[in-house]
């Protein structure tokens, strides 16, 4: 040990700092003679935690006592200020551009924080977070990966039976079936039916393992069976200022679907992931015949809660025994041949909830999604637009430096210290950023409620929360710093003696760094263009393209399943109307949120041989096909006369291809469970799914029923076509209003994420432009400024307009040009991995550099012109006269 | 001129110290009588306190090894302190005598 331990330096300077300089040594020495004393009586460490805490004693007995060396330290700070406040009022344009620049940037970062931040916010209020999970199925089969949320009923008490550390299981059904999705709904006591969606069936342990919270009743709202829980806001809608529990209403005017309510919750927070109104119990629910025993109808989402500290991954393959004694089994008892390739490709996925919004695009739930790659993208960006704004401060920055050589150079002579140049300028940045941060706050304030349109949210800036404010003040610092730093530092590094004798260069230093942070700009923002126009064209491509089926002109009028037996004479009606075309009665179309039927079809008496094919087979009239405008390639269309169409059935090409049929009509197909049906008609394949997707095998089979009536009208008035509607409607039902939409809003909606991202990025490539123009006006601005004797004197010497514009445009045109051949392959490389996400996509063609580059080039040259054209056209002798 | 509380404690002790009152002296005496352990920067912006209001006057010397080599700070009574102090007590005594079983012990 050493014999004398001394008081670290550190600490030493630290009390220097603090104390007065009368007492300073004394203090010291006496601390110094407390820590020997305490070394040799208590131990070294605990003599050097009491110095410790004598120290922070001494520096809050005596912080602020210390009278400063500097005794107008205050005045100082005075000065600097009004020394920035000057140079940015004489300086209008170029201080604008700066805190212009800086604001955009800021409020699009802000913009973006708070749309990200309420992506990643998504299911993380659970108190048993951690032990809430959501069961997936997986196939890994190289063919077909994929991975799909539904299983079959029995699902469930294999969980409870079989694993303990499941404590509890709820199933869902969260897709238009039976009840589930939308109905025309009324309270029994009422006769207006009005229409209503997001119901979905839950078990009663759902309320429970999702911790719904409750206004009336609890968590055993479900637990009879035909209970229903609605939401806050229909409790309000339908029992105002009542406790609605224990009330009955009725579904679609179908005696089978009266239920009582048993509870009402909350309305489902925003950032969740299951958003519904109306929860049907799956108490005793069977929806046909030994459903709920069979591990054959795929329809329930699982949600289970684990015991505390239960290990998921483990639980994934410990799920494996549900597939090994339940489902293969099933399978191979029915000659299903999938069963071996079950065992080699189908697994299970344990996925946290909190992971349901964010991480399951690829999957097949029925929910809607937010995409982490898009929350990476938009970070990415938000990032890049600030640096631009940043870079545009230092560039500006630095190039004036000129002008603030000379006083440098004075306060040095006077004996100013480069330190204090330094703080100097970096009180001038953060006076900047302090004003732009003002500004771009007030800007992403009024901006919200657009930016919540575009981006489909309800965001706003949550002032009330302790981090906001804190945070704010941390962002402006950075800031402050990132821009503030280099400028400080380069501006104090001039030689006062360089400076005083006028052979600084002025300006042009350092113009490489310039060069290369101009680029850098230009490169950022031709990447973000390149990605605006491909975005645009996949969008144009969907909407534009041949999809099969002809989507104008067609409207759908919903909730016809309440015409019931009405259905029938509903239909002739509208058909005699003289602006309707023709008139199908089906719930299967070719637009997202209409019915879907999957089946596995096999050439008859093959069932027990091959793999089959797996096809939807949608429930379709006679007149389907001519409302939808889809091509008939072979064979016929059904037909109400003929009784044996009953087992008729028209499949599209690919499924033709699929099964392996030449010449398919008159063939004999079947799923396992129907009667044979005999193929009299094959159709051109139409787009009936996602983009996303490759069109797969569908047939039509006769029969048409549901809640949905498919209108074709004639072009022209559509007005008059509606009116008539309306009227027919009437008459059938007047306690109940229509409801209806066009075919092609309904596909365009399809979309809205792929249009919505587009628009965004067209928002964040125009920032990106105008930014960094700003600034290459200001710097072209400066350029001209300096080159002001040197072009005089060329134009006295006869240099033409043209020769100078060149001359002075050349230098940053080059830099563009630099930028277009970074961004290009930039922009490619994202652009590509995007599109491939689709089946169905535009190729990037080389005109799209073009564009992006073209554009990037005339924005750029338009915006210097402006100053070049200027210089060329100033009159020498202005300029000249005073040497 | 007001004196503190501390401070009068601070000025007893140097002036019952004699030659040797410095920080480290000063602290334990005040330590002893007391049986409280003032802190460091209490204590030191007592005595700085004291010295601006000229109470007391001080000289340095006696650096030692356990001081990493620095030097005392030395502080006696100025007459003004003495003065002070005398003020202090007598105000306590005129107090003290009106209070019938607070009698000064003889």
């Amino acid at each position: 040990m050493n014999p004398n331990p001394h008081i670290p330096k550190w600490i030493e300077r630290l009390l220097e700092s603090v104390l007065p300089d009368s007492i300073a040594e004394f203090v010291i020495g006496d601390l110094e003679e407390y820590y020997a004393l305490h070394c040799e009586q208590k131990g070294r460490l605990m003599a050097r935690v009491m110095m410790l805490w004598s120290v922070l004693g001494v520096c809050f007995s005596f912080a602020f006592k210390k009278p400063r060396s500097n005794s107008n330290y205050r005045t100082m700070l005075k000065y600097y200020f009004k020394l920035s406040w000057r140079n940015m009022a004489k300086q209008k344009v170029y201080s604008s551009i700066k805190i212009g620049g800086f604001a955009l940037g800021i409020a699009a970062t802000l913009l973006i924080a708070l749309f990200v931040k309420d992506e990643l916010s998504y299911d993380n209020h659970y108190q048993a977070q951690g032990q809430i999970y959501r069961i997936l199925n997986e196939s890994t089969h190289p063919e077909h990966m994929e991975r799909w949320s539904a299983f079959p009923p029995p699902i469930k008490s294999a969980l409870e039976n079989e694993f303990p550390e499941i404590e509890k299981v709820g199933r869902l059904i969260n897709f238009d079936w039976f009840d589930a999705g939308d109905n025309q709904f009324r309270p029994i006591e009422d006769k207006a039916n009005i229409y209503e969606n997001k119901f979905v069936y839950a078990d009663p342990e759902l309320l429970e393992i999702l911790e719904i919270p409750m206004v009336f009743g609890n968590h055993s709202a479900l637990d009879k069976p035909n209970s229903i829980v609605i939401a806050r806001s229909k409790a309000e809608k339908y029992y105002p200022g009542e406790d609605p529990v224990g009330k009955q209403v009725i579904l679609n005017e179908d005696d089978n679907s009266i239920y009582t309510i048993g509870g009402v919750m909350e309305d489902p927070r925003p950032s969740t992931f299951l958003q519904f109104d109306f929860l049907l119990t799956l108490a005793e629910e069977e929806f046909w015949n030994g459903e709920q025993t069979s591990w054959g109808s795929w329809n329930y989402s699982v949600f289970i809660k684990t015991g505390k500290g239960a290990d998921y991954k483990q639980l994934e393959d410990k799920l494996l025994v549900v597939r090994d004694d339940y489902v293969i089994p099933y399978n191979r008892e029915r000659g299903d041949q999938r069963a071996d390739d079950m065992a080699q490709y189908y697994q299970y996925d344990v996925q946290p909830v909190n992971e349901i919004y964010l991480y399951s695009d690829d999957t097949h739930d029925n929910l809607q999604h937010g995409d982490i790659d898009i929350v990476w993208l938009f970070g990415s960006i938000a990032i890049f637009i600030l640096l631009l704004a940043c870079i545009n401060f230092i560039n500006l920055s630095t190039a004036k430096s000129a002008n603030r050589a000379k006083e440098v150079g004075m306060q040095k002579v006077m004996g100013s210290l480069k330190s204090e140049v330094v703080k100097q300028f970096m009180m001038e940045a953060f006076m900047y950023t302090s004003i732009a941060f003002i500004l771009g706050v007030v800007i992403a304030l009024v901006s919200l409620p657009f930016f919540n349109v575009l981006s489909d949210k309800s965001l706003v800036l949550p002032w009330s929360e302790w981090w906001v404010i804190p945070g704010l003040i941390a962002f402006l610092i950075v800031i402050s710093v990132l821009s503030g730093v280099y400028p400080s530092f380069y501006l104090s590094a001039f030689k006062p003696i360089q400076v005083i004798k006028g052979n600084l260069s002025r300006g042009a230093k350092n113009s490489k760094l310039r060069g290369a942070l101009v680029v850098f700009q230009f490169a950022t923002s031709i990447v973000l263009i390149i990605c605006t126009i491909v975005t645009y064209r996949q969008m144009e491509f969907i909407l534009n393209k041949r999809i099969g089926f002809d989507k104008d002109q067609v409207i759908l009028i919903q909730g016809a399943n309440t015409l019931k037996d009405q259905a029938k004479s509903f239909k002739n009606e509208l058909m005699r109307l003289s602006t309707v075309n023709s008139v199908s009665y089906t719930d299967f179309l070719p637009v997202l949120g209409t019915k879907r039927d999957g089946n596995s079809f096999w050439k008859e008496g093959n069932r027990k041989i091959d793999k089959g094919v797996g096809a939807q087979k949608w429930r379709v009239d006679e007149n389907y096909l001519t409302t939808m405008g889809i091509n008939l390639v072979q064979g016929r269309n059904f037909s109400s006369d003929m009784a044996s169409d009953s087992t008729a059935i028209i499949i599209n090409e690919s499924m033709a291809e699929e099964l392996g049929l030449e010449d398919p009509i008159g063939k004999r197909i079947t799923n396992s469970f129907e009667p044979v049906f005999h193929i009299i008609g094959v159709i051109e394949d139409f787009h009936f799914d996602s983009f996303k997707r490759e069109v797969g095998p569908l047939s039509l089979a006769y029969g048409g029923f549901g809640s949905i009536m498919a209108v074709k009208f004639t072009s022209g008035n559509t007005d008059q076509m509606l009116g008539q509607v309306h009227e027919v409607w009437d008459e059938f039902m007047p306690n109940q209003s229509i409801r209806y939409s066009f075919l092609d809003d309904s596909y365009a909606l399809m979309y809205d994420q792929v249009s919505r991202t587009g628009k965004v990025f067209t928002l964040f490539a125009v920032l990106a432009v105008v930014v960094a123009c700003l600034g290459l006006f200001a710097l072209s601005a400066f350029m001209v400024e300096q080159r002001g004797k040197e072009i005089s004197v060329r134009k006295v010497l006869g240099a033409s307009m043209s020769q100078i514009f060149t001359l002075l445009t050349s230098n940053f045109v080059k830099l563009v040009i630099i930028a277009i051949a970074i961004a290009a392959p930039v922009g490619w490389y994202l652009m590509k991995q995007w599109l491939s996400d689709y089946v169905y996509r535009v190729e990037i063609t080389w005109d799209v550099y073009l564009i992006a580059g073209a554009s990037a080039l005339v924005i750029s040259l338009i915006t210097i012109s402006s100053e070049s054209l200027k210089a060329g056209l100033m009159n020498p002798v202005k300029k000249l006269r005073s040497e | 001129m007001k004196l503190g509380g501390f401070e009068e404690l601070v000025l007893l002790a140097i002036g019952s110290l004699g030659d040797d009152a410095y920080g480290v002296t000063i602290k334990e005496i005040l330590k002893e009588k007391t049986g409280k352990n003032p802190s460091v920067g209490a204590l030191h912006s007592a005595l700085y306190r004291l010295e601006e209001k000229e109470f007391v006057k001080t000289n340095e010397g006696g650096a030692t090894a356990e001081r990493g080599g620095r030097r005392k700070k030395y502080y006696q009574l100025t007459a003004y302190g003495i003065k002070i102090l005398q003020e202090a007590n007598e105000l306590r005594m005129s107090f003290a005598q009106n209070i019938p079983n607070l009698k000064p012990q003889e």
